[in-house]
């Protein structure tokens, strides 16, 4: 299998993390250099997530009770449930069946719309609740947190249709299709960070 | 062949969302029935270590691909379910 012209011509890794010495890069590497450094984003967010809590128990304790559990629950299963969609579309399009490709990318797209609703719904609900960012220390973490993915679902479901509308336009096969799996390790990148968000501020007393 | 072994990994996606949704639910109901136990906040992080796993593994496809980027990912995953069970001793 020759390798993509973009994963030979950054040379911004070691030469032990190419292709050849380490194994295939799903995607390209500017989408990897993305979500290294989406993950040390969030990974702060996790750290300060830790630190209050370490200040401030009590409030730690307590404030998971104050939010909409049902909603997080709903949102992690639509965000697993997309991230299946995303893996059959990638198998779909190994065998050039573009058309169950694009089915399972409108239903990965789907989610990410039906997370977004509820995502906002849950936001207006706290609101009414007399919750807010600048509540206490439990509310600005998962504020900064959760909104931070909020926006990270609204482009990457924007990434989706333009991939739909590249893959309409006969840009992918099975023989190339590094940006389809670009978007797809992407999408999988942001329902791991919410495999982490979930308990810290949902489940954990 | 290849099309075969394709089409018995899409059977294998559909049994790990099954496990995954399953999990979710396993620890919401922790959560709400055994507050604050440290024993809780174990199993929430190790289930949240299977699941990282998982999704890195059989999703996101890094089983068998670029070693190093498949071990960063795994490593986050095993860090921040440790730090859960850190911050259980708080």
């Amino acid at each position: 299998m020759t390798t993509p012209p973009i994963n030979r011509s950054l040379g911004i890794f070691p030469k032990s993390w190419s292709e050849e010495y380490a194994g295939r890069i799903p995607g390209n590497i500017p989408i990897w250099v993305g979500i290294l450094a989406e993950l040390t984003e969030f990974a702060l967010f996790f750290v300060a997530y830790f630190i209050a809590k370490f200040y401030y128990p009590d409030i730690f304790s307590q404030g998971p009770q104050s939010l909409h559990t049902s909603l997080g629950v709903a949102n992690t299963i639509i965000l697993l449930t997309s991230s299946y969609f995303m893996a059959k579309a990638m198998s779909f399009i190994r065998i050039d069946n573009i058309i169950k490709c694009e089915r399972y990318l409108w239903l990965a797209f789907s989610c990410g719309c039906i997370y977004l609703i509820i995502k906002t719904w849950e936001f207006n609900w706290n609101s009414l609740q007399g919750f807010g960012p600048s509540t206490n220390e439990f509310f600005t973490v998962y504020y900064y947190m959760t909104f931070n993915h909020f926006i990270h679902v609204g482009w990457a479901s924007c990434a989706i249709l333009w991939v739909i509308f590249r893959l309409r336009n006969n840009a992918y096969s099975s023989q190339e299709h590094s940006g389809l799996e670009a978007l797809a390790v992407y999408w999988h990148m942001i329902d791991l960070m919410w495999i982490l968000i979930f308990p810290l501020v949902y489940v954990l007393r | 062949m290849k099309t075969i072994k394709m089409m018995k990994n899409l059977g294998q996606l559909e049994y790990f969302l099954v496990a995954l949704i399953a999990i979710t639910l396993f620890n919401t109901f922790l959560g709400e029935k055994f507050s604050s136990a440290t024993l809780v906040c174990i199993l929430i992080a190790l289930t949240v270590t299977y699941k990282g796993f998982v999704v890195i593994d059989h999703f996101m496809e890094l089983k068998g691909a670029n070693k190093n980027l498949r071990f960063l990912m795994k490593l986050y995953f095993v860090i921040f379910p440790s730090l859960i069970i850190v911050s259980a001793f708080y």
